[in-house]
């Protein structure tokens, strides 16, 4: 099978780093664990974030809620795409000819793409509504679009090994 | 970033013929078979260790456990070494030709559960 696969997923897959990976006792199971502990930094700061998007914790100036959330669910996709790599490059090819882990890769940009955009719409919004004070729509719409996009790629995940 | 954009992105471009096998979901537990015969290569490696194994009928791919699970069972490479005789019970791949899961296997008498 792995000559169906593209040429860099083929190198990637043999090289030492893979080898390594798979044939350390613990490398493998340390990452996977890894990956699930990043998840739970992740999400509970995307769902912190997005919660005061859509208007709860609202004594509570919006940009101090948002802004340091945002940066924990940064330091959590970081730990998850260092440590994903690490379970991607085992089994490059096999992977990533898998149906729900090329739906997983594409959820990831969106998500990714969906929290830059709403970093830069919500700039000014954020800097200016006070405790009590509702946000615009689209702080609603991108919150949602984040919380929708995010859990459907958390079960995409977890839903590889199935297909 | 821009290089973890473009690795995903690429991953959406790879065609889709090969499926991954993994966890069980893709094997036919109603149809439970029996592989026996010399065991011809060995992959002791994560996240499956993987053996092929000569049987009367065709040389089947093995698919075994994690090589933590299978050393704390009592399955250590020496167990599942080039030559030895093996005899594995479990499910018949849906996905891959020729593969199989081993729900358990037997070798010189012992047998250990992998699942």
């Amino acid at each position: 099978m792995l000559h169906e696969a593209p040429q860099f997923l083929i190198a990637l897959e043999q090289s030492a780093l893979a080898s390594a990976i798979r044939q350390s006792s613990w490398a493998y199971m340390t990452a996977n664990v890894g990956h699930i502990l990043a998840l739970m930094v992740f999400v509970s700061a995307v769902v912190v974030m997005d919660a005061r998007l859509l208007g709860a914790f609202a004594a509570a100036p919006p940009a101090t809620v948002v802004r340091p959330a945002r940066r924990w669910a940064a330091l959590g996709l970081l730990l998850m795409a260092a440590t994903g790599f690490m379970l991607f490059t085992a089994e490059a090819t096999h992977v990533a000819s898998n149906r729900v882990f090329q739906i997983k890769a594409g959820l990831i940009v969106l998500g990714i793409l969906n929290a830059l955009l709403a970093g830069r719409l919500l700039r000014e919004a954020l800097d200016q509504t006070q405790a009590f004070e509702p946000l615009p729509t689209a702080a609603r719409l991108c919150a949602v679009l984040s919380l929708t996009i995010w859990f459907a790629t958390a079960a995409c995940g977890r839903l590889i090994a199935y297909f | 970033m821009h290089k973890t954009l473009a690795l995903l992105g690429f991953g959406l471009a790879v065609p889709t013929a090969v499926l991954a096998h993994h966890g069980w979901g893709s094997y036919d537990a109603a149809h439970p078979i029996t592989v026996a015969g010399p065991i011809e290569t060995l992959k002791y490696e994560n996240p499956h260790a993987l053996i092929t194994v000569k049987a009367a009928d065709k040389v089947w791919t093995v698919t075994l456990a994690p090589t933590s699970r299978m050393q704390s069972r009592g399955a250590p490479p020496e167990f599942v070494a080039v030559g030895k005789m093996v005899s594995a019970y479990g499910y018949p791949s849906t996905v891959e030709k020729d593969e199989m899961r081993a729900e358990r296997i037997t070798v010189d008498g012992k047998t250990v559960e992998l699942r």
